[in-house]
């Protein structure tokens, strides 16, 4: 038996390229789809900066918008002080986990504040944040 | 006179930059989508069932923050950047400390912010917030 070594031939090193144009529309589209645009406005506020800001989950926030004349605005609408409790229990009961956002200018006073922190006791809901542009400090 | 038929010319489109420009635009658009986290100081509130707890005196660290904005740390006034220092020694003597933030309610906000802020930074864990007599 002769063996005999055939040389090994080369294979031509062609990556079909055709087809990504396609992969990369695809990708293209999926971000754009999923890309989700903010809806909520609230109030136009200027956010207290903070160096020890955390992140937190954005599924288990919902916002108190406080703007430098004390309004108060929660899912786009302006809201009285006294329907702050309800609205908050209401939501505390889709969720129980909840944390709510202050997203109050800086300049809003501090009464204007710990009235409504009142407000948020009486129903128990007691996780807040304080929202606030992160800003580091050496 | 013979007229010449016109030549078809090749139409095939030119494919292989496509995926170049496809990735460019994906990847221009990976790196201008801003993702805005949210961003803030955390804070348990006290329960309004809960009695509150007598709390003894060495175990305070009193912050009062007046109208306008000065903070006094037990009694003595302090610049808001020094906070985190004075806070820091004070958990090393006493790792029961709480801070308490004593607001006045004609302050702005923003003063309460800051001096969470340094309170945060300085690592304290148990945090009151208090409204000042109005």
């Amino acid at each position: 038996m002769s063996a005999r070594f055939e040389r090994n031939q080369r294979a031509g090193a062609d990556v079909p390229t055709s087809s990504m144009a396609d992969i990369a529309f695809l990708l293209l589209i999926f971000f754009m789809v999923t890309t989700i645009f903010k809806l909520e406005d609230g109030l136009p506020v200027t956010l207290p900066k903070a160096a020890a800001a955390e992140q937190i989950a954005r599924e288990k926030v919902a916002y108190i918008w406080v703007d430098r004349a004390g309004r108060l605005s929660i899912n786009d609408n302006i809201v009285e002080l006294k329907t702050v409790g309800g609205i908050m229990l209401g939501k505390l009961g889709a969720n129980p986990a909840l944390i709510v956002a202050f997203k109050a200018d800086q300049q809003a006073s501090y009464e204007r504040m710990a009235d409504i922190m009142e407000e948020l006791k009486k129903v128990n809901a007691t996780k807040v944040s304080f929202s606030a542009d992160f800003e580091p400090r050496p | 006179m013979r007229i010449k038929k016109k030549s078809r010319v090749d139409t095939t489109i030119q494919g292989s930059s496509m995926s170049d420009v496809a990735f460019l635009l994906l990847i221009f658009f990976l790196v201008t989508t801003i993702f805005n986290m949210e961003k803030g100081l955390s804070l348990v509130l006290p329960n309004s069932e809960s009695a509150p707890k007598p709390i003894a005196k060495e175990n305070i660290l009193e912050i009062k923050i007046d109208a306008a904005g000065i903070v006094t740390l037990d009694g003595e006034q302090v610049a808001i950047p020094s906070i985190r220092d004075r806070v820091t020694k004070r958990i090393l003597e006493n790792d029961k400390t709480i801070c308490v933030i004593e607001t006045s309610p004609r302050s702005y906000y923003k003063y309460m912010v800051d001096v969470l802020d340094e309170i945060k930074l300085a690592d304290a864990r148990k945090i009151t917030l208090r409204t000042g007599k109005r």
